[in-house]
């Protein structure tokens, strides 16, 4: 059975704001088709009008040929459309099957059969089989998962509906790369049992591998398609921004092997971190690689005084440090952006201003001198390029790639000589990407040390000199230079790999 | 983006939803005139001037008492303080023991008083933080312990006097024939301003009480902001029980009791999110002047007790509904 989706010319308004001005999208049996376009591109917006969760103003959907409305995402999942989002769905004080099957359990006469509904979420368990940790099981609760398993739940709970058409909506950002590589196999088997996938990411590696069409958007507009074979990145990035940076093209400042040491941590060990050794300079960018959660964000938390240390030592320009708060390594001039936005970076209902000086209040003394805190906010605020209706605006206003602006201007105001990075440009837009690295680079120029774990090779690879691979709370493979590559890479995080040098 | 559609929408929703978005101090400030005029309505002897101070009066002691209970509700958590009724009891007990009338004492009783109520807040806060016991438990907790110490040390005989100085500071009008009481309240609303909005606690305050995560992140000390808060909670209570005791002269068992649920009441009615992390000073003091109105005009209109009790239940009912929606749309 063969089956297809087109959206024509669909306009969404919220009141006054235009989120998609003229929407278009196809998808037909056995093709996977990526929707781009950078963030405020309209690209969720129209997403959600194909999976029902919004109504469209104006325009039509069509399915198999004939017109269809969907009241609801209910409708649209019994027309046989369903979607996996990256922002989570699952509730988490509930079993992963409980999870999985919420609203279809299998019944047996009035009561739900749990035996047959634990052994079908363990078929489906069984398609990610040997990429997940063994305390992922149908009785797991969500809360008991890092955000890697909660996002697999989440593509099992999707495929239990048994779709036609499936929605994949940024749900790679926080797996893993043999993860990605098993949901990629997945697409491809899908693809030839004739299904339609719309793949929506930022992540221009993966949309080559298994795109056939690109379906770009940008201001709310559909701007083309181009098929994958006879595109180039350089091309898509074009269409999706209109002034096309690249976001890889750019001087790095040269690494000074002279330079003071900032930090050096010796044999450090705390919760997963089993013994780590380095030594980062004055203006130096290292990076941290290896797959999710091998122990890269609980080291960067130590770091920061956020987790206890339980043996090793650290020292700070030369200077050993314990801190029992983060305030500690505050005052020592450290920074840190952390993973989660929304729950560990960000204040969503407080204003701009609030957020950028929630670390620094107290030199403004007492009355905090307002004046003088708004005229840096907005000094800050304009160096980052930061779009908001104004220092007021409460930070859930913004949209992905400026709130984490805010996350990185209340650092920058305190001029930090030691900056953590926890994967900062996680579902960050391109053009607000390449700000970022441009930014980067500026404070390694002026000496800061930098310490950057990112979930994306490319990044470590355009970005470092020098990445420490993590792998089970340890440093696998130190990468310098020429070496530090996608292969290089991608087998030490697979735990194998070059020599396991620490310092 | 509701908030525009429900404006096409006509009817109650429409209408609720035009309310819900003024903000909710000004709007239970806007209620408070309303109510003030509707009773001029029901009895044409409750519109004066007279009238107008009795009820501000009225409100104030509310309005210091629900002061402390701003600041922890504003915490979050689950931030709620129930022993602000026993400390209020306890702090007049010992004014009214300490200073025995004498007006030269009455400034050590009220030291001693608002040490004994920091001291009830901070151990509060430590048993919140440091044993993890949720508040609402641990201040009820804490208020069968006040009670039950004033039982044993004053054996159920409450001896002492008033000063006469305290009687005159709050009760008797000052200038311009306006109570003590109500130039106090004013001061502490500025003061409180001046808390929440301008000092760096006042910005943690509000950073623990919407992500406790984030604050400790940002070098907020969450332990020591939740114990100062609960100590500023038992202080200003405290500082609650000296004032009423101005206006009462006179002690007994169960003198803070009835402010406890209307304490929290107008902080809530006064757009303080139960959740924390949102609100202010000025909305209580709206709320505080609403309630106050409210019972007011059911006695104008004399009904029976029973039925002023529902009346006044189904109002404060009515005004959550509306804030309730109001927080819906500006999500």
């Amino acid at each position: 059975m063969t089956v297809s989706l087109s959206a024509q010319h669909v306009v969404k308004r919220y009141g006054g704001v235009v989120a998609l001005a003229d929407g278009h999208l196809e998808v037909r049996s056995g093709e996977v088709v990526a929707l781009l376009g950078a963030n405020g591109s309209g690209k969720s917006t129209l997403s959600k009008i194909i999976t029902g969760v919004v109504a469209p103003n104006e325009g039509q959907l069509q399915l198999n040929g004939q017109p269809i409305t969907f009241a609801s995402p209910r409708d649209a999942r019994r027309a046989g459309i369903a979607a996996v989002y990256q922002e989570l769905s699952l509730i988490p004080d509930m079993s992963v099957a409980e999870n999985i099957w919420l609203t279809h359990e299998p019944y047996q006469l009035w009561r739900v059969n749990r035996r047959k509904m634990r052994q079908d979420t363990q078929k489906l368990l069984d398609l990610f089989g040997g990429t997940y940790r063994a305390s992922l099981t149908p009785d797991a609760p969500i809360n008991s998962l890092p955000p890697d398993e909660r996002q697999i739940v989440e593509i099992l709970k999707a495929l239990s509906f048994q779709p036609r058409i499936i929605i994949l909506d940024e749900a790679t950002a926080s797996l893993d790369s043999q993860q990605v590589d098993r949901l990629f196999d997945l697409v491809a088997r899908w693809k030839s049992e004739g299904m339609a996938v719309v793949f929506v990411s930022h992540r221009m590696e993966e949309i080559f591998r298994i795109a056939d069409r690109a379906t770009v958007l940008r201001n709310g507009r559909h701007v083309g398609d181009r098929l994958m074979q006879g595109t180039t990145e350089r091309d898509l990035v074009n269409l999706m921004i209109e002034s096309a940076a690249q976001p890889h093209a750019h001087e790095r400042p040269p690494l000074q092997a002279d330079a003071p040491v900032r930090l050096q941590v010796e044999n450090l060990q705390a919760g997963p971190i089993a013994g780590v050794n380095l030594t980062l300079r004055d203006g130096e960018l290292l990076g941290l690689g290896g797959l999710q959660g091998q122990g890269q964000s609980e080291l960067l938390l130590a770091l920061f005084g956020a987790l206890p240390i339980s043996r090793g030592t650290v020292t700070l320009s030369g200077e050993r440090v314990r801190y029992g708060h983060p305030w500690e390594a505050m005052e020592r001039g450290v920074a840190f952006v952390p993973g989660d936005r929304g729950s560990e970076g960000l204040l969503l209902s407080r204003s701009i201003l609030e957020n950028m000086h929630l670390p620094s209040w107290a030199k403004f003394g007492f009355p905090l001198k307002m004046r003088q805190a708004e005229a840096e906010a907005q000094r800050s605020a304009d160096e980052l390029r930061l779009v908001m209706a104004g220092l007021g605006a409460p930070v859930s206003s913004l949209s992905g790639g400026n709130a984490q602006k805010v996350v990185i201007g209340k650092w920058l105001l305190r001029s930090p000589r030691l900056l953590l990075l926890n994967d900062p440009t996680k579902g960050v837009d391109v053009g607000a990407k390449g700000e970022f690295y441009t930014l980067l680079n500026q404070l390694r120029a002026q000496g800061t040390a930098i310490l950057f774990y990112s979930s994306d090779d490319d990044e470590l690879i355009g970005l470092c000199d020098r990445v420490l691979v993590l792998h089970d709370g340890q440093v696998s493979a130190d990468l310098r230079g020429g070496d530090v590559t996608r292969v290089n890479l991608v087998s030490a995080s697979m735990g194998g790999g070059g020599a396991v040098v620490g310092g | 983006m509701t908030s525009q559609t429900s404006s096409g929408q006509g009817g109650v929703t429409g209408l609720l939803g035009q309310i819900g978005r003024v903000p909710p101090a000004l709007l239970a400030l806007i209620l408070a005139v309303i109510l003030f005029f509707v009773g001029g309505l029901l009895n044409p002897n409750f519109v004066n001037a007279n009238q107008a101070v009795n009820i501000v009066r009225l409100a104030a002691f509310l309005g210091i008492v629900a002061a402390g209970q701003t600041l922890v509700i504003i915490s979050g958590n689950e931030g709620i303080d129930l022993s602000v009724g026993g400390i209020v009891t306890l702090a007049a007990i010992l004014i009214y023991r300490i200073s025995d009338g004498n007006d030269t004492l009455l400034l050590p009783a009220l030291g001693v008083a608002l040490l004994a109520g920091t001291l009830i807040g901070v151990i509060n806060g430590l048993g919140i933080i440091a044993i993890n016991i949720p508040p609402l438990v641990m201040t009820l907790g804490m208020t069968g312990v006040i009670q039950g110490t004033i039982l044993v040390v004053t054996q159920g005989e409450l001896i002492g006097d008033t000063p006469p100085l305290l009687a005159q500071v709050i009760a008797a009008p000052g200038p311009l024939g306006i109570p003590g009481v109500v130039i106090v309240w004013v001061v502490l609303g500025l003061l409180m301003w001046l808390l929440l909005e301008r000092t760096t606690y006042g910005k943690q305050l509000f950073a623990i009480g919407v992500n406790r995560r984030t604050a400790r992140l940002s070098g907020v000390r969450v332990p020591q902001v939740v114990i100062a808060t609960y100590a500023l909670s038992g202080m200003l209570a405290a500082f609650g029980g000296f004032v009423l005791l101005g206006f009462t002269q006179t002690v007994f068992l169960n003198l803070g009791g009835p402010y406890l649920f209307p304490s929290i009441a107008a902080v809530v009615v006064g757009g303080t999110l139960l959740a924390g992390g949102k609100g202010g000073y000025f909305g209580t003091m709206s709320g505080a002047l609403v309630l106050t109105l409210i019972e007011s005009l059911l006695r104008a209109a004399q009904l029976q007790e029973a039925y002023q009790l529902m009346v006044f239940g189904l109002i404060l009912l009515a005004l959550l509904t509306i804030y309730g929606r109001q927080r819906n749309l500006r999500q």
